[in-house]
């Protein structure tokens, strides 16, 4: 795939999720049905995405490093870094559109379903490797809870899974 | 958050603690990550459009040059059969960790009432339902999503507006 048609993907995926982690579904159907990424790499990437420093959104840098290099990198962090800067304009332009009743509908009902497709993904990766095993199964659940509550730093919730799997995956 | 806010409010005094609060809430509504659209509302409003580039390439640059390397390091291993091991367990609680913000992006955008937080929990459950088992393309649920919202969603404020998910 050359460097403008990742982009592209890249882009697609930024401009029509909404926060951090939204752009997964996307992206997972762009790149890993077509086998350009694999499953691995993106579980790689949203773990190295949670553990380094700035937004949680910044994974798709360390999948567009995985998949083609620092060209990769470089396309994702500038489809990263454009579309949420359409609201500057807007704001400018038209602030008061933007709280009007269907914008904020709108908003809510492309949240809603991204939390369902996000879901979907999460489970497409818990079972990505073949029918999860018991402990794989609780693994996931304890995830669930520890990034639900937000009370333990995400580098540790993947230490503990790494741990695990240091202990009980070979 | 807290430390952008406690910068531009407090610290440099770019803006007051109710404009921060509505660039805040003006920053969820935009496409792709919010901290970017955050930095670009605070760094225009300090410096212009110029404000923007600086705020947007010191929040972004250092990140992604660390994630990079981080990503870089990783590659060295990956291949190794311990890397291998730790993998079985890291994959599940990746999916795991995807599960919980979807389920944080429910709790930050579900409107208040019985009615209306049923309803918002169908349009997410039939969305997850379409993608697992209907074999719904992505793009075509985001859309449906869209359009049921502008239609029917917009009469509630969220239940919560500051909390964020990334």
């Amino acid at each position: 795939m050359d460097a403008l048609a990742l982009f592209g993907v890249f882009l697609k995926a930024s401009a029509l999720s909404l926060g951090g982690l939204s752009s997964l579904p996307l992206l997972r159907g762009d790149l890993v049905a077509p086998g350009i990424a694999t499953d691995d790499q993106v579980i790689q990437a949203i773990a190295i995405g949670r553990i380094s420093t700035g937004p949680n959104g910044l994974y798709i840098v360390s999948l567009g490093y995985l998949v083609a290099g620092v060209v990769g990198a470089t396309m994702a962090l500038l489809a990263a870094s454009l579309p949420p800067l359409v609201i500057v304009p807007i704001t400018a332009a038209a602030r008061r559109w933007l709280v009007a009743t269907p914008v904020a509908g709108l908003v809510r009902g492309v949240a809603l379903a991204t939390a369902g497709l996000l879901a979907a993904t999460g489970i497409g990766i818990v079972s990505a490797t073949g029918t999860p095993s018991l402990w794989q199964l609780a693994l996931a659940a304890i995830a669930v809870v520890l990034t639900y509550r937000g009370t333990v730093h995400p580098a540790i919730v993947i230490a503990i899974g790494a741990a695990s799997g240091l202990a009980l995956g070979r | 958050m807290l430390l952008i806010r406690r910068l531009a409010v407090e610290r440099e005094r770019w803006m007051s603690a109710r404009e921060f609060g509505e660039v805040w809430a003006l920053s969820q509504l935009s496409p792709g990550i919010h901290l970017v659209a955050l930095a670009g509302l605070i760094g225009r409003r300090a410096a212009g459009w110029r404000g923007v580039i600086a705020a947007v390439a010191g929040m972004m640059i250092p990140a992604a040059a660390i994630t990079v390397a981080l990503t870089a390091a990783y590659e060295m291993i990956a291949a190794s059969a311990l890397a291998r091991a730790a993998l079985a367990g890291v994959a599940p609680v990746t999916g795991g960790m995807t599960i919980a913000t979807a389920a944080l992006l429910v709790r930050t955008s579900a409107r208040h009432g019985r009615t209306h937080l049923a309803i918002d929990l169908a349009v997410c459950l039939a969305s997850l339902v379409a993608a697992v088992f209907l074999g719904i393309p992505t793009l075509a649920a985001i859309g449906a999503g869209a359009a049921i919202g502008a239609l029917a969603l917009g009469r509630e404020p969220p239940t919560s507006r500051e909390s964020s998910v990334g």
